[in-house]
Parts: structure tokens; sequence; C-alpha cells
């Protein structure tokens, strides 16, 4: 078995990324504007470049897929960490309330910064992922604070924390949403419903460094989440300073799930359903669990975006809502599935 | 210790009258115009149609208040008949799922049949809110220790979710959400009085169901083999205050949309004041969810006037932390 886990590992690994090009693909020449093969090509390629089609697909199209995955890739990655450090399969991002902390910093930011000064969108896209990675962090503090009772985390009461406060950091979004400009408004009910159509290439630019930093550190620490799977003891005995790690391992995924969250709102269940299916394929073993997770989360948020804006021509469904759809029968298997 | 918890129960119904009608006419007096007490007094007494203050008060705001108390009234015995059933002090309409399965059907009947009458609306939302319980509990207890605080809070969280996705999704298909985010949100200050007429029929027969039940339910509350053992029909009882809790909570989302907590919240307080009699519980948590309702209505004004605010947030921001303290207080396990 042990000998098969690499070359499996490999056989996913760029099965996954195939579909997500093939799929992207797909994404970039369907919509309310049907592009050809060709067309796409000589876009890209810069050979005759139409200035309609530049606009379609490199202004429209491209920010938003390449968006849409790195969404799902941080959220499937922080949610198999947050998954093994809970020791809880059914913690999710988005059930635990981290979402809507980061989801009001950004809100609360749109609310006392973007109002009051012309600020261009570069300068917005740049401070955002901030905000939202101090909210996320913020509540998952305050989450984590409020389960931890004794030195232990107790899991179930750490999940019904995240709704009751992910509901009350809501309810405030709301209410601060509501005493802002009708332009505004618009602009953070995106983050209310989760919703990609207005990515542009100044939120990549803004992620991308966040990326780079949280991915390398998680990927380097895999092997530590399968240790955090024995009894704490026994990590303990190994020489691992085990709350320290948790901390650090936290802190990069909360900030994956912040930096996500800011720029395309409240997606749920991606962190859910990415590292169980991402388990079935490859394993338990983390540093395998990590990366094939990451692409699940990809694919996932590329085809519900590809069934958001095409599902209904020409308008379109909050991809975040496609995403619960998928989700929730998958929730409901995994509860039937896990022992009482 | 019995009797103490009676004379508050007394006092509590004795009171309730009072209360609302104190808190209804501060309710008449305080909003987008303000009107004077005598003005409000005067247009009950003597209504004279020439005059808009009067038309403001018989119109728009008396519906209000009344439909407010209504509403609050109902969310908090749903709260009592489910918290009493099934022994889980997070049962509660907005959290299990119940007001998304009727927004769910409103959405539907809003889709497929855009001229419906109210009336019709009313039935749907009933639907709605019976489709959202069978499925929660169906779940519950088919699932491995489905039926303890958590698994049902999360079975209930997560149909929410499923349900008013699907309510979303459908309506952007069908183009209509802007109707229909009406129904998510509440929306006391639009009470129509013709929907309030409608609803009261429905309304006595949840309510008399709800205090013929009231006996039963305590005995329920025992827990099951116990009731079994006193010679209770459990699964009878326990359908009979879910088509309850379904009527109750259908109403309340058909007059003004998702208001969360209140059902979650009053039985709890109800409980420490007037013991653990569902007879008492019952009627008190009506009369002081309604008060509670009304004030918190009273208090949607302030927050940002001239604008109002959404009751539901209103209600979060008390809720949320009695929330955080119960499950502190009982913790993730299973509560006997």
């Amino acid at each position: 078995m042990h000998k098969h886990e690499l070359p499996r590992f490999l056989f996913i690994f760029i099965l996954g990324i195939t579909a997500c090009i093939v799929l992207s693909y797909t994404s970039l020449v369907s919509g309310s504007y049907s592009i050809s093969l060709s067309e796409v090509w000589h876009t890209l390629l810069r050979i005759q470049p139409d200035p309609e089609l530049d606009l379609v697909i490199l202004d429209f199209r491209m920010p938003r897929i390449i968006i849409g995955a790195l969404v799902g890739l941080g959220l499937g990655i922080a949610g198999t960490v947050i998954q093994a450090i809970s020791k809880n399969g059914l913690a999710d991002p988005g059930i635990l309330g981290i979402n809507a902390g980061a989801g009001l910093a950004v809100v609360a930011f749109m609310f006392f910064f973007l109002g009051n000064s012309p600020l261009d969108g570069f300068f917005s896209a740049i401070s955002m992922p901030i905000f939202g990675f101090i909210g996320g962090l913020l509540a998952s503090f305050l989450i984590f604070g409020l389960a931890w009772e004794r030195g232990r985390l107790d899991p179930q009461r750490l999940i019904l924390l995240g709704i009751a406060v992910g509901t009350g950091l809501s309810a405030v979004s709301l209410y601060l949403s509501l005493k802002m400009k009708a332009s505004d408004f618009d602009l953070a009910t995106v983050w209310v419903t989760g919703s990609i159509w207005n990515a542009n290439w100044y939120f990549i630019i803004a992620i991308i460094p966040w990326f780079l930093l949280f991915l390398p550190i998680i990927l380097f620490k895999a092997n530590l989440l399968d240790l955090f799977q024995l009894e704490e003891e026994n990590v303990k005995g190994l020489g691992v300073r085990t709350e320290r790690q948790k901390l650090i391992l936290l802190l990069c995924s909360v900030g994956l799930v912040a930096v996500c969250v800011s720029v395309s709102g409240s997606i749920g269940f991606i962190g859910l359903m990415s590292p169980h299916i991402a388990k079935r394929l490859v394993g338990l073993k983390h540093k395998y669990v990590l990366p094939i997770s990451g692409i699940i989360g990809m694919l996932l948020v590329i085809v519900a975006d590809l069934i958001a804006k095409t599902i209904v021509l020409p308008a379109e469904i909050p991809v975040g809502i496609v995403v619960a759809i998928i989700g929730v029968p998958y929730f409901i298997y995994l509860l039937f599935k896990a022992r009482a | 210790m019995q009797a103490t918890h009676n004379t508050a129960a007394k006092a509590i119904l004795i009171l309730f009258p009072f209360a609302f009608a104190a808190l209804a006419i501060c309710s008449m007096m305080i909003g987008a115009k303000d009107i004077a007490f005598s003005t409000v007094i005067q247009s009950i007494l003597h209504f004279d149609a020439s005059q808009p203050d009067h038309q403001i008060i018989m119109h728009s705001r008396v519906p209000r208040a009344i439909g407010t108390c209504f509403i609050g009234a109902f969310l908090a015995i749903s709260g009592a008949l489910m918290q009493g059933m099934t022994r889980n002090y997070l049962a509660s309409p907005s959290i299990m799922g119940v007001s998304d399965g009727s927004v769910f059907l409103v959405t539907i009947c809003m889709v497929f049949l855009p001229h419906a009458s109210s009336l019709q609306m009313i039935l749907f939302s009933l639907v709605g809110s019976a489709l959202g319980v069978a499925i929660v509990f169906g779940l519950g207890s088919i699932l491995p220790n489905g039926l303890t605080p958590v698994r049902l809070a999360i079975i209930g969280t997560i149909i929410g979710t499923f349900l008013s996705s699907l309510a979303s999704a459908l309506s952007i298909y069908f183009k209509t959400s802007q109707n229909i985010s009406f129904w998510f949100n509440a929306r006391l200050h639009q009470l129509d009085p013709n929907m309030i007429k409608l609803s009261i029929p429905f309304a006595i027969i949840g309510l008399v169901m709800a205090i013929y039940l009231s006996k039963s339910i305590t005995i329920l509350s025992l827990g099951d083999d116990t009731a079994a053992g006193l010679g209770e029909n459990t699964v009878r009882i326990k359908l009979l205050a879910i088509i309850s809790v379904a009527i109750l909570t259908g109403i309340s989302v058909a007059l003004a949309g998702k208001i969360s907590f209140v059902g979650l919240l009053i039985p709890h307080i109800t409980r420490f004041l007037v013991g653990n009699d569902y007879r008492w519980i019952i009627p008190c948590s009506g009369a002081i969810g309604g008060i509670f309702l009304v004030l918190s209505d009273v208090g949607s004004r302030f927050l940002n006037a001239p604008y109002e605010t959404p009751i539901s947030i209103v209600t979060s921001f008390i809720g949320i932390p009695f929330f955080i303290y119960l499950i502190k207080r009982n913790g993730g396990k299973a509560n006997a």
C-alpha cells in the first residue's frame, strides 16, 4: 500500500491539474458572449488582438477564473488544516464563523474608509485582505477562546460557538452595510452571499503575496498535522511544541481564509468538502492530502462558478449559493457516515 | 418553590395586558413621524379619517404594534414547544430551519403562482414550515445521535442554509429576487392588516393546540420513557406539537419574514421565572415573547434613526450573547 502512495498521488495531482485547465478553458469560452478556441489563443498570444475580445477575455473572464481558482485553493488547504487541528471532520471556516469575522472587517473597512475619501481601486484592493486577515483572526481567537476549557478544545462546542459567533458577526455586518450609501451597500452585499463576478487583476496582485507567504509554511509543516491526529501526550513526547505549532498553523490557515473572503466573500463548504474528497483519493498523509485538497477546492469553485454564470443567462447566481446547494447534501452524507 | 413559580406566572399573565398597552402606545408615538400621546389616544377613541395622523395610526402603527406582539408570542410558544418536546435547549424555529422552509415554499409560490392571494401565501408558508420541521427532525431521528442539541443545531443550520440557498437561486433564476428578498428580511413596518386578519383563525388553532398539549409536554419533558410509562402516547403528542409549531411559525414568517432568536431566548427566560410546568410556560412565553418583540421593534427605530433597522439585527444583538452563554453553561454534550 505504502509503495503505491506516491505514484497514486502524482497521478491524481496531474489528473486534477488537467481537469482544472480543461474546466478553466470551458469557463473562458462560455458565458453570455461565446468565444471560439482560436479567438482565445489569438488573444492570449497577442496575435492580431481584437480590443473587444481583450475586454471580455482579459478583463472579465481571466481574472474571475484565476480568483476562483485561488480562492478554492486557499479554502481547500485552510479547511484541511483546521479539520486536522480541531480533530473535527465537520469543521469548516464558514461554519466556524471565520468567514463572518473577515467579512465584517471588510465591510467595516468599506464603511469607514471607502465612503469618505476618493481612494483608487488599487489601494482598497491591497488593504482589504489585510483588514480581512485581522477580522478573521479576531473572530477565530474569540471562537477558539470561548471553546477552550480546562486546557482542551471541545470540538462540539467549537462548532456551536462558531455558528453563534458567525451569526452575530453577520448581523453586525448587515447593520453596518445598511448604514452605507446605496452604491457601497451593493458592494457590501457581495460579501454576504459570496460572489466573484467583480474580480479584477488588482485583487489577484493583492492576494498572491499572502498565498506565497502562507502556503509554503503550511506545506512545510504538513507532517506535523499527521502527528496532531495522535493523542496530545504522545506528540509532546516526540518533542513537538504542540501549542506553538498549532498556533502557527492556525494563523496561516486563518490568513488564507481571510484573504479569500476579502476578494470573494463568504463561500462556505469548500473547506469542508475538499479535505474529505482528498482523503478518499490519496489516504491520510497530510503531505499528500494538502495539495490534493487544494486542487479539489479549485475544481469545485471553478465548476460552481461555471454553473453560476451559465445557468441563468444573462443573469448570474452568486457562486456561494451554488456551492451551498452542492455542499449541503455532501455535508449530510458526512453526518450519516460519521460515527456516533 | 412551586407556589412562588405559580405566583410569578400569574403576575406575568396579569401584567401582560398593561405592559402591552403601554408599549403599544410608545410604539405608536415613535417613528418616522413622531405623534403626540393625545393624538394617539384620540385617534383610537374618535377616529377621524380626514386627519393624516389618525390615518397613520390606524392603518400603519396599530397593525404594527398588534402584529409584532402576535409574532413574538407565536415564535416564543413555538420555541417552548420544541424545547419541551425534544428536551433540547437549543431547539427553536430559526435555528431548526423551520423559518427557512417557510421562505422556500413562499418563494416557490411567488415563482409559480405570481398572482396568489394572501390566503394562499399563508397556506404555502404553513406547508413550508411543516416541511422544514419534517426534514430537520426526520434527519435528526435517522442519524446516529441526531437529536442531541449539537447535532440538531448543525442539521438545522445546514438545512436552513440549503433551503434558503435554493430559494435565492430559484428567485434569481426566475428574476423575482426583489420580491423575495422581502420575505427573507423581517419587515414589521409593512405588516398588512388584512394578512393579520386572515391569519387569526390559524393562530387560534395553533394556540389552542399548544395549550391543549401543554400538560403532555410537561410530561414529555421528563423524557420519552417516563412519559410512555405514565401512559402518554408520545408519538401522537410529538406529531401534534410539530403541527402546532408549523402553524405558529408559518404564520409568523408569512406576516413578517424571518426573525431569529425570539424562539430560543424567551422560553429559557420564562422557564427561569415560572419553573418547569409547561401549562404555565406556554402562555407566559407567549406574553413575554410578545412584549419582547414590541420592545425590540421600538428599539429598532432608535438604532439608526431616522431609518429603521431590521428587527432581526436587534434580536440577534440580544440573542447571540445569550446563545453563547447557553453553550458555555451546557457544553456541547448531550443535555438530559
